[in-house]
């Protein structure tokens, strides 16, 4: 069964058509990895999954296999069943960590204090952030941070978690503590959809690779056949621009 | 003149201890209602409805675009035709409605300041827009507009002065029937305006401490 499914998905910001038909299928403990140059729809795409965008009329967005219609369904649930963690962390900088990871679960979920306590603990510990629960957004480093981002989506249990460019803000050699935990996450099962210019990552964790280009999936494959022989000239292209930059 | 002066600050303690009562008075209740008349009007502004738009500019642009006292009277005569007010709460609305136009563009500039992220992350987890702008927004926001606000109630705090023409007893109102009667208003404006100055500055590190206390995370961070 498909976690998440689109069929002839399209986006249009004014004149601009960024999406021009996505079909798009993960399965249950799928993780999918969308690589394309700047401009492509990658984050389009992610954003229309869970509604930050509004989908062209016309366009499905199936959630475990049901059509969701922005008109009629609570947007507000869906979204509660989908993760997303963003290129700039976005913490709440009023909120300390623990309570950035409370909020939510508290508030969406009524879930008591104390559990809601408990899960953000064993969040932070999953992330290996356990002595940070009381600091700042603005003490924490750009992986801790996003690191903390990660475990607050978590804490609200979703079906899939999207990751839209999640180290592309990070200084270098922070990028691999992220890495590290979206990977035990993948080896944990967790569904994923993730937009990334990490092609090291891309070819060692992802079970499909999705090229982006002009608002169109131009190729798709498992991550050896795909990094190894791509079909299209544009992959290739872009391949070589990425890989040897 | 320090004999002189002295003489007058003795003579009219009570008068313009009572009056300083008065004022704080006023400037309690008339900012409290314009933190709500520029919550409402904020959002007003920050609508997407375009009725609620208008309705905003255009009380924001009527207060802005006249003098306190012009207001100020005209309220006093024009409500007193309607309903029986005391001077002291027909002051009281007048001084909130106009500083409740300062108030609003104050709040909607803190409100449009917090990165669009926040709303989206929020939205992300989900939150309704209602509790986006209830627990993530409006906390940062206030934040944010606590050093304006802080200056638009010192303005506020010595606006109410013009209150007295209303005849209401507040600081600068006692000051003018002192000097009538004293016929030494050089020192006792300059003990009116002494009362104003150490109401602003103790209110100055109140907004200070209440800064501090609201924002932990920027102590920590430094």
């Amino acid at each position: 069964m498909n976690v998440i499914e689109t069929r002839n998905l399209h986006k249009h910001f004014g004149e601009l058509h960024v999406l021009r038909g996505v079909d798009l299928a993960v399965a249950e403990r799928e993780v999918v990895v969308i690589i394309g140059p700047s401009g492509s729809g990658k984050s389009t795409l992610l954003r229309c999954l869970n509604f930050l965008e509004m989908p062209d009329e016309g366009s499905e967005v199936l959630l475990d296999g049901e059509v969701i219609d922005p008109a009629r369904d609570d947007l507000d649930k869906v979204r509660e069943r989908m993760g997303m963690v963003f290129q700039h962390f976005y913490l709440f900088p009023h909120k300390n960590v623990l309570n950035n990871i409370t909020i939510a679960p508290e508030n969406v979920k009524g879930m008591p204090r104390a559990k809601a306590k408990e899960v953000a603990r064993d969040l932070l510990s999953k992330v290996g952030l356990p002595d940070k629960e009381k600091a700042w957004p603005s003490q924490l480093s750009g992986g801790q941070k996003q690191r903390v981002a990660i475990a607050r989506a978590l804490a609200m249990d979703p079906e899939i978690m999207l990751f839209d460019e999640v180290t592309s803000a990070l200084d270098p050699e922070l990028v691999a503590e992220v890495l590290q935990v979206v990977q035990d996450l993948a080896a944990g099962g967790m569904t994923m959809v993730m937009v990334t210019h990490e092609m090291g990552f891309a070819r060692e964790v992802a079970d499909r690779v999705i090229m982006m280009d002009d608002g169109m999936i131009i190729e798709q494959g498992e991550p050896a056949g795909f990094f190894a022989n791509p079909t299209e000239e544009r992959t290739k292209t872009f391949l070589s621009q990425v890989l040897h930059a | 003149m320090l004999s002189s002066l002295w003489l007058v600050i003795d003579m009219h303690f009570f008068a313009f201890l009572r009056a300083t009562g008065v004022t704080l008075q006023l400037t309690a209740v008339s900012l409290a209602l314009a933190v709500v008349i520029g919550l409402a009007f904020a959002f007003l502004k920050l609508s997407r409805n375009p009725v609620a738009n208008l309705l905003a500019n255009a009380y924001i642009g009527i207060v802005r675009g006249t003098p306190l006292i012009v207001l100020l009277m005209f309220l006093y005569f024009g409500i007193s035709s309607i309903v029986v007010l005391t001077s002291f709460w027909a002051g009281s609305f007048a001084l909130a409605i106009h500083a409740g136009a300062y108030v609003a563009e104050i709040f909607r500039g803190a409100i449009q300041s917090i990165d669009s992220g926040q709303h989206e992350a929020a939205r992300s987890l989900g939150m309704s827009r209602r509790q986006s702008m209830r627990l993530i927004i409006l906390p940062q926001a206030f934040r944010r507009a606590i050093p304006p606000l802080g200056n638009q109630f010192i303005i506020g705090l010595k606006d109410s002065s013009l209150v007295a023409f209303l005849g209401v007893s507040e600081i600068y109102s006692t000051a003018m029937t002192a000097a009538a009667a004293n016929f030494k208003p050089f020192e006792t404006y300059l003990v009116a305006g002494l009362y104003y100055l150490v109401l602003v500055l103790i209110f100055t590190v109140l907004v200070h401490r209440l800064e501090t206390k609201l924002t932990p995370d920027r102590r920590a961070a430094a």
